[in-house]
């Protein structure tokens, strides 16, 4: 039998990126899951422990609270994005005016870092607000929000407002790819507004729908820089999500290997949920595609 | 060739190439060279590093047979953790009294200057400090206090004089200046809560003075609790809150520090690093600094003070590179020297008889000069302990109004449930 010989360009394209991904990426993932079994600190001597590291997890409160903060923020945040972002590019694929610009306007945060805008925003909510809060006479918001309990309000509104970018853009492809000629026929029929949008649009952009929320869910459960940038974790420990737990604890407190573990855990609870997501999506995709 | 085969073979090659590159030797310099002794000094603190290398000049003046190169990096910790599994110890080394130095320390590769008359120079007190750090708290010093910080009470003489108040010396009088300056409309404090680690001062200089001594060895060992013994400075640590400034949970280092410089609160309870901050802000403010006055017993009080610099040399070095840093160390150590390094540093000297001369601390000076000083109780805490983040998560229930005991049982629960979690690695 003789295969078709496929070019070298292929090869010498995708081999290079391979090599560094495996470097970079793969190995230290490897060491990482490999120091979860040991007790080192990050730098010294070490012994393997077997799987210590694990079962302390479960009884650490910290780490409890702040898995249980992780999935509430990642929730909220994915909801929200997905709902915010499917409104503006449907908006922003319907025929309006300085549509260009618009979509600039709304892709714009996604260029800056996440870090930058989380300290201008950090400004904003304990300078700008409560100053604007108490001339108004708002009760609520002539404080900083981001020493309150509810600290992870104004942190959540960042994140969305930052995320809405890139999952518009998606969906805005989504939009493309529907043949307008179906609309025609639709509004033909009588379907027009919420009705055209839930039995037509919403069905063929089915599977963009998904990729959005198994990227956003995965996104949200691993949220780290909005955190350290506006609330470091705080106050107390209210906004502490489980990857700024592994970085302070882990960095900081000398717990190298313990929160390895710990990232493991997390690195399987989101390889779990994105795959429950995929099936479940898609499961709906097929049924409401027949 | 199959192509597998070269894809296997250049894969096994980076393979190979990227664990050389991570495990390699750096190769350690030569100690002599061109005649001279060649030297690395290892700083920790990358602020201090321009009136290092003015010493360092002055002292290779004075040495034309040694040569000094600096080294002052960010995260200078961890770099030094880093070279000390490679066994590549910088000849002196100049750090902070704390966890760092406990790990080269325990590690053996610092040189002990018991005998080289260096320990008569510098403050018996700060001395203690750096024994109380050394493995199983032995009497040597691997390391020579050099320079200090204080923490206590900064305050406005100026809102202090309109309000007709005077330093307290007691807790007692303390609380009655409180209660005075908000009669007379002032805020008493300015309070920078939102960065956690501004809410430690004020534990740190009551923790150290309120409960037993021996309280930190106790607690390491299981025998005491936070418990039954931080009562009563958690009671004070609320006390305290009632005076400070709306909202300074939400309010950050910076912003507060601008907003006491205008002259906004008669207080703050910060160290000598803020000082510096605040005439950024303000160059004509007018304040000092007085010991936080924990208890009602004025004597007991002490300024919370601990060792912001020592020196040490590593015993990894040639014979040659010891006696150097050795005479680098005394020539530090000379009061000129000392005066010149806390002048530009704007810090205190553990060396005897130089004195931070700057109004701006002389409250301090005289117990400093007596040595009513204690460390930083979170010096003895396990690293991984985020007392910080606790007393940050108290100070929410207090604004959140939660009753002043329960908020008291239940931050000191915290610290003991969080400290047993730490204590373990």
């Amino acid at each position: 039998m003789k295969k078709e010989k496929v070019s070298k360009a292929f090869y010498l394209m995708t081999i290079p990126m391979a090599i560094l991904f495996f470097i970079f990426h793969t190995y230290p993932f490897i060491k990482g899951v490999f120091y979860s079994f040991t007790d080192w600190k990050g730098y010294g001597d070490w012994n393997f422990v077997n799987l210590r590291n694990y079962l302390h997890i479960f009884k650490d409160k910290n780490v409890i609270s702040s898995y249980l903060f992780t999935f509430k923020f990642a929730l909220a945040a994915t909801i929200g994005v997905n709902i915010l972002s499917m409104i503006l590019a449907c908006a922003l694929n319907a025929k309006i005016r300085c549509k260009n610009f618009l979509k600039a306007v709304y892709f714009l945060p996604y260029m800056l870092g996440v870090l930058i805008i989380g300290y201008i925003f950090k400004y904003i909510f304990s300078n700008i607000i409560p100053m604007v809060g108490s001339s108004l006479g708002i009760e609520a918001l002539s404080n900083n929000l981001l020493g309150t309990d509810s600290a992870w309000i104004p942190v959540l509104i960042v994140t969305i407002w930052q995320g809405l970018a890139f999952n518009t853009l998606i969906y805005l492809a989504g939009l493309q790819t529907v043949d307008t000629s179906l609309y025609e026929a639709a509004s033909l029929d009588g379907a027009t507004g919420l009705k055209r949008f839930l039995k037509i649009t919403f069905p063929l952009i089915a599977p963009f729908f998904t990729i959005n929320m198994v990227l956003s869910g995965k996104n949200y459960l691993m949220a780290f820089d909005q955190m350290m940038a506006m609330t470091n974790g705080g106050p107390g420990t209210a906004t502490t999500t489980i990857s700024v737990l592994i970085y302070k604890k882990g960095f900081t407190g000398g717990q190298f290997a313990y929160q390895s573990a710990n990232a493991v855990l997390l690195f399987l609870i989101i390889i779990f949920i994105s795959v429950l997501q995929l099936k479940v999506l898609e499961k709906r995709e097929e049924r409401v595609g027949e | 060739m199959n192509m597998k085969k070269v894809i296997a073979v250049i894969m096994a090659g980076v393979m190979t190439a990227g664990f050389v590159t991570g495990c390699g030797q750096s190769s350690k310099s030569k100690s002599t060279k061109d005649g001279k002794v060649q030297l690395e000094i290892f700083s920790t603190k990358p602020e201090s590093a321009k009136t290092l290398q003015g010493l360092i000049d002055k002292f290779m003046k004075e040495h034309q047979d040694i040569s000094i190169s600096l080294t002052s990096q960010a995260d200078a910790g961890t770099i030094l953790k880093t070279r000390l599994t490679k066994n590549d110890i910088p000849d002196i080394i100049a750090m902070g009294g704390d966890a760092t130095y406990t790990e080269l320390q325990s590690a053996g590769v610092l040189l002990d200057l018991s005998d080289s008359g260096f320990t008569e120079k510098v403050q018996e007190s700060y001395l203690q400090m750096v024994y109380d750090v050394n493995k199983d708290e032995e009497k040597k010093a691997y390391g020579i206090p050099y320079a200090t910080n204080a923490s206590g009470v900064i305050y406005n003489k100026d809102i202090f004089e309109e309000a007709g108040v005077k330093v307290p010396k007691t807790w007692t009088e303390f609380m009655e200046v409180c209660e005075k300056l908000k009669a007379a409309g002032y805020t008493p404090f300015e309070l920078t809560y939102a960065d956690a680690w501004c809410g430690l001062p004020a534990w740190n200089s009551m923790a150290t003075v309120i409960p037993e001594k021996g309280f930190t060895d106790a607690r390491k060992k299981g025998e005491t609790t936070f418990a039954d013994t931080h009562k009563e400075v958690m009671e004070k640590y609320l006390k305290i809150l009632n005076y400070a400034q709306e909202g300074f949970l939400g309010t950050t280092y910076n912003d507060g520090n601008a907003a006491f410089a205008k002259g906004n609160a008669a207080m703050s309870i910060q160290g000598n690093w803020a000082i510096s901050e605040y005439i950024k802000t303000n160059k004509d403010i007018n304040i000092d600094m007085f010991a936080f006055p924990s208890t009602d017993k004025a004597d007991s009080n002490t300024v919370t003070s601990g060792v912001d610099v020592l020196m040490a040399v590593s015993n990894q070095a040639s014979e040659e590179q010891q006696e150097a840093g050795k005479k680098f160390i005394e020539f530090m150590l000379a009061q000129e020297n000392a005066k010149q390094y806390i002048e530009e540093q704007f810090a205190f000297s553990a060396v005897k008889g130089v004195e931070q001369d700057n109004e701006t601390v002389a409250g301090l000076k005289k117990d400093i000069a007596e040595g009513r000083v204690s460390n930083f109780p979170d010096h003895y805490y396990p690293s991984g302990y985020d007392l910080a983040a606790i007393l940050q998560e108290c100070a929410l229930n207090f604004t959140n109004g939660m009753s002043e005991q329960e908020n008291i049982a239940a931050t000191l629960k915290l610290c003991d449930e969080q400290y047993d979690a730490a204590n373990v690695e």
